[in-house]
């Protein structure tokens, strides 16, 4: 099939199929967004990415190219523990178990869903010897009156940060209006369109 | 002050970013991912952006508003380097020209936030961050596909060595070179080269590309005195095509 565009030249189909190999794809790495200093960092979606620190880059633009913020990080998805997901009043705490200490302890970041259909907000960081430890400690430690549905614990040393020296990275980004569908101001240009028309 | 070595150097830095940007944005809708599509995007866009303040500045040295400047110039008066308005070719090269060039911008920014000319100055403080991007972008990059495979290794190659002669046509020396080192305004096309030359090395030596003698190299000049290759005007008539159609036109 041709392409409207010219600069775009497909192949040929060939008739020939053959199944797809499985996994030929990159993985995920969860993206994390400071809205504003001082702010929990909040979790934004997905970018795939063959590794950690292409995945950073990644992100920084898929996420961040639009709305202010002062930082992000990510992290491989396989590097989050993932609690059970409760409904209506059952907390996700109510299902995190105590689970005895295994060694040397790490940090963990804990994460919450207040809402479901919303995104995961960053709670604080507990020393756990294992996630499972680290749910529980988070229990103990985190836990508040407001409804929690999910909870999330990752390994802070899994976690690719924004360096102390890049945090000019987002500097220019209140001059970007530009990049908001609003600032077109379609409706106003639409408008005197139609007003010159009638002329 | 002199001011007609400060549009001299004004004028390439804008004309560089106007053409690279416009060219980084032909990728739109075309990259290799759809988050390296954004990021891509996004760079050109600061490009334009970059291009654009650097015209506000001669726009209040007496030269025409940004529009005018940009949109009704001619291939011949245009000050960019060949380099920056050679057509995309696969992505290979676009990241090569992206890397050698933007490790080129951040250096002479670098510089800048350093100038007497209060201006400039101010600019090169006020982009610092979004260049920094730029070029973790590229560095990135070149060392991910500059160890990955045979053929992205092979191909960055090629892209280099071809790029290469062109990049250090970024340096062309000026008629002013002295008269900025003396007022301060910019150390100089000399100076940055060299400065340009170690980041390079510093990069490429992370990964399994090689680069050639500096001294093997045949810098490709003439573009800061507008001479150009055949590329540059079909690129300037796509780019004005809606002024010249409707000179009225916003969008």
């Amino acid at each position: 099939m041709k392409s409207l565009d010219p600069r775009v030249n497909r192949l040929p189909l060939t008739g020939n199929t053959s199944p797809k190999v499985l996994l030929d794809q990159f993985g995920t790495f969860e993206v994390f967004v400071q809205a504003k200093a001082g702010k929990p960092f909040q979790h934004e979606g997905v970018v795939h990415a063959p590794n950690l620190e292409m995945s950073y880059l990644l992100a920084k633009e898929t996420f961040t190219r639009r709305f202010t913020c002062v930082s992000i990080y990510v992290v491989d998805t396989r590097n989050v523990h993932v609690s059970v997901l409760t409904e209506d009043e059952d907390n996700a705490y109510n299902h995190v178990t105590e689970v005895a200490s295994s060694g040397n302890k790490v940090s963990f970041e804990i994460f919450h869903l207040f809402k479901r259909g919303k995104q995961h907000q960053h709670a604080g960081t507990v020393e756990a010897s294992n996630p499972n430890e680290a749910l529980w400690l988070a229990s103990k430690q985190l836990k508040t009156e407001k409804q929690v549905f999910n909870i999330w614990a990752i390994h802070t040393d899994d976690i690719r940060f924004t360096h102390q020296d890049d945090l000019d990275l987002w500097h220019t980004l209140p001059d970007k209006k530009f990049r908001d569908a609003a600032a077109y101001k379609g409706g106003d240009k639409l408008k005197s369109f139609l007003e010159e028309l009638k002329k | 002050m002199n001011h007609e070595a400060i549009k001299e150097l004004l004028y390439k830095m804008a004309d560089d970013q106007l053409i690279l940007g416009h060219r980084n944005s032909e990728w739109t809708g075309f990259g290799p991912l759809l988050e390296e599509d954004i990021a891509f995007s996004s760079m050109a866009q600061d490009k334009i952006g970059h291009s654009l303040a650097l015209y506000t500045i001669l726009h209040e040295l007496g030269e025409q508003d940004p529009d005018t400047i940009a949109f009704t110039r001619n291939a011949d008066q245009f000050h960019n380097t060949v380099f920056t308005e050679l057509p995309n070719a696969e992505y290979d090269f676009s990241l090569i020209r992206h890397f050698l060039y933007d490790t080129s911008e951040a250096l002479r920014f670098e510089i800048l936030s350093q100038s007497s000319f209060e201006p400039l100055a101010q600019l090169a403080i006020k982009v610092r961050g979004e260049l920094r991007y730029h070029t973790m972008h590229a560095n990135t990059w070149i060392k991910q596909l500059g160890s990955a495979t045979e053929e992205s290794i092979s191909k960055l190659q090629k892209s280099l060595e071809y790029a290469l002669p062109y990049a250090l046509g970024l340096f062309e020396p000026s008629l002013y070179e002295s008269k900025l080192i003396n007022e301060k305004v910019f150390e100089g096309e000399k100076a940055l080269e060299e400065k340009w030359k170690k980041k390079v090395e510093e990069v490429i030596a992370q990964t399994q590309l090689q680069l050639p003698n500096w001294k093997t190299l045949t810098p490709h000049y003439g573009g800061r005195i507008g001479k150009h290759s055949e590329h540059l005007q079909p690129l300037l008539d796509e780019m004005s095509e809606v002024l010249r159609i409707d000179p009225t036109a916003e969008w």
